[in-house]
């Protein structure tokens, strides 16, 4: 934490330093945009976790190639995630794994609206 | 591209690999079907899945080698008609007619498929799921009329089996678009109690018990009794319970639960299974959407081979099963969905994320189909 303190005083004292216009306000699009592109990277991009990206295609190819060691032994590694995955029950099934307590009556409220019972949006009707 | 087909490894996925490669007349090959296993290759009841496969299409090259561990399948005609099946009973009928709802639009001639085998047990959709909530999602493209039926004759619990069901599902030429992006409210659960061999107050312990929940959203509950006897009531003693929540725009939204086969882990009490099933309704409730997680990709396959047209589906969380059928469907047809991800609002009390799937669909039609 050191060092970024000292930057940070080190930019305190160029905005003091900076004459006439108000430095902070330089480069403002810019911190915007990559505030924006942070934003976006931290939402979790569903479609990428569905289709995934090339990159990533091209590394499995890679890692398929086996080991050699000394050009007699291979190099034997544990199945990882995805080719256990391969073999495993074909169900179409979705079991929650976090499944929520519905004995809770916090739960309970957390869908009333999803009932004829629950509250109506307004312009809507029960007819 | 589709002189050399698509490859693939291990067994999982192996129904939707083979529904997808007969629909797009892709060859497939499944390579190290559990090459590292005790014992390795195909089980029974996959192979029974082909068997199936083969028996309703015309010309299918099925080729196995001799451990079972690699399996090429280059697809023939889909030629429907009159099949009858006996499904092995490692897996219950929802396995393979999970496949037939697939595959049932597209054929020559309307299938009327009789299966035999194990109705119930707790791995699979049972046929009552399938029926009363997958053949609604159906009839929202289209697929419809009074050729369009499940009908559970017989019922056969887990491990014995020995019911029998009767599906039968008219072809069409083209599929509907759809825009189903409002799921509406709730207005009424219905629900089945079934019991087999075992006392028919089990049926009724059932629904008292998943009452005693549902009650504390909504007053139009009503789950019928069904306890079948004597020669429809198949080899194994059990009881379960199916519950559908049925939206004022049509949408069905289901749970189950089934009692544990005889003889396999600890028995379940009738009060235990009622409460716990109508908490898995409420789950997915919370998930929500227009389409069920059991149906998601059911709605997502008939979404693909729509018209030309844009569809829109709403659904809840994508299951682990769905977003591999999206890889599959990309890698088949080339097609890939714009996913949305829709935050509830912050008063709004309507269950979690939902994800709104957009696609416009491949124009295919069925060649199939005999004109008249």
């Amino acid at each position: 934490g050191y060092d970024s303190e000292e930057e940070e005083q080190v930019c305190v004292i160029s905005l003091f330093l900076s004459t006439g216009a108000l430095k902070w306000k330089e480069g403002l699009q810019q911190k915007a945009t990559e505030a924006f592109l942070r934003h976006q990277e931290a939402a979790p991009n569903l479609r990428k976790q569905v289709y995934g990206s090339v990159v990533e295609a091209d590394d499995s190819e890679e890692d398929n190639e086996e080991e050699e060691l000394g050009g007699l032994f291979r190099v034997s590694r544990p199945q990882k995630s995805k080719k256990v995955q391969a073999n495993a029950l074909d169900c179409s099934h979705f079991n929650p794994d976090t499944s929520h307590n519905w004995d809770l009556e916090e739960m309970l409220n957390s869908i009333r609206d999803c009932f004829v019972t629950g509250t109506w949006e307004e312009g809507q009707d029960a007819a | 591209m589709a002189s050399h087909g698509l490859s693939y490894e291990g067994c999982n996925f192996l129904r939707q690999r083979l529904v997808l490669s007969t629909l797009s007349g892709k060859r497939v090959k499944i390579k190290s079907i559990r090459s590292k296993d005790d014992e390795p290759g195909l089980r029974d009841f996959e192979a029974s899945f082909i068997r199936l496969l083969d028996k309703v299409t015309n010309g299918s090259r099925i080729e196995i080698n001799q451990t079972g561990t690699v399996l090429v399948y280059q697809p023939g005609l889909l030629y429907g008609g009159t099949v009858e099946h006996d499904c092995n009973p490692q897996r219950s009928i929802g396995y393979y007619l999970e496949a037939l709802l697939m595959l049932g639009p597209f054929m020559k001639t309307p299938l009327k498929a009789t299966l035999r085998g194990v109705t119930n047990d707790p791995t699979d959709p049972t046929v009552d799921l399938l029926k009363s909530a997958a053949l609604p999602v159906m009839k929202n493209f289209g697929i419809d009329g009074e050729g369009f039926d499940l009908k559970v004759l017989k019922r056969g619990m887990a491990p014995g089996g020995g019911g029998e069901v009767v599906f039968t599902c008219p072809v069409r030429r083209t599929i509907r678009p759809v825009q189903l992006t409002e799921p509406g409210k709730i207005k009424r659960i219905r629900g089945v109690a079934y019991s087999v061999r075992v006392s028919p107050q089990m049926a009724n312990r059932i629904v008292e018990s998943a009452r005693s929940i549902l009650n504390k959203f909504l007053p139009d509950i009503y789950i019928y009794t069904d306890h079948m006897k004597g020669a429809n009531s198949g080899k194994s003693p059990g009881f379960g319970l199916t519950l559908v929540a049925e939206t004022l725009s049509g949408s069905f939204l289901s749970a189950e639960m089934s009692s544990t086969p005889q003889g396999q882990g600890d028995p379940i009490l009738p009060e235990d299974l009622g409460r716990n099933c109508a908490k898995l309704l409420l789950e997915e409730i919370y998930r929500g959407g227009c389409v069920d997680s059991s149906n998601q990709s059911l709605a997502l396959l008939l979404m693909t081979l729509g018209q030309q047209d844009v569809s829109k589906v709403l659904l809840g969380p994508l299951s682990p099963y769905t977003i591999e059928f999206l890889r599959h469907i990309r890698d088949f047809f080339q097609l890939m969905f714009k996913i949305e991800i829709q935050k509830p609002l912050e008063d709004e009390r309507k269950g979690g994320d939902k994800v709104l799937m957009t696609c416009v669909g491949v124009g295919y039609s069925n060649i199939n189909k005999t004109v008249k």
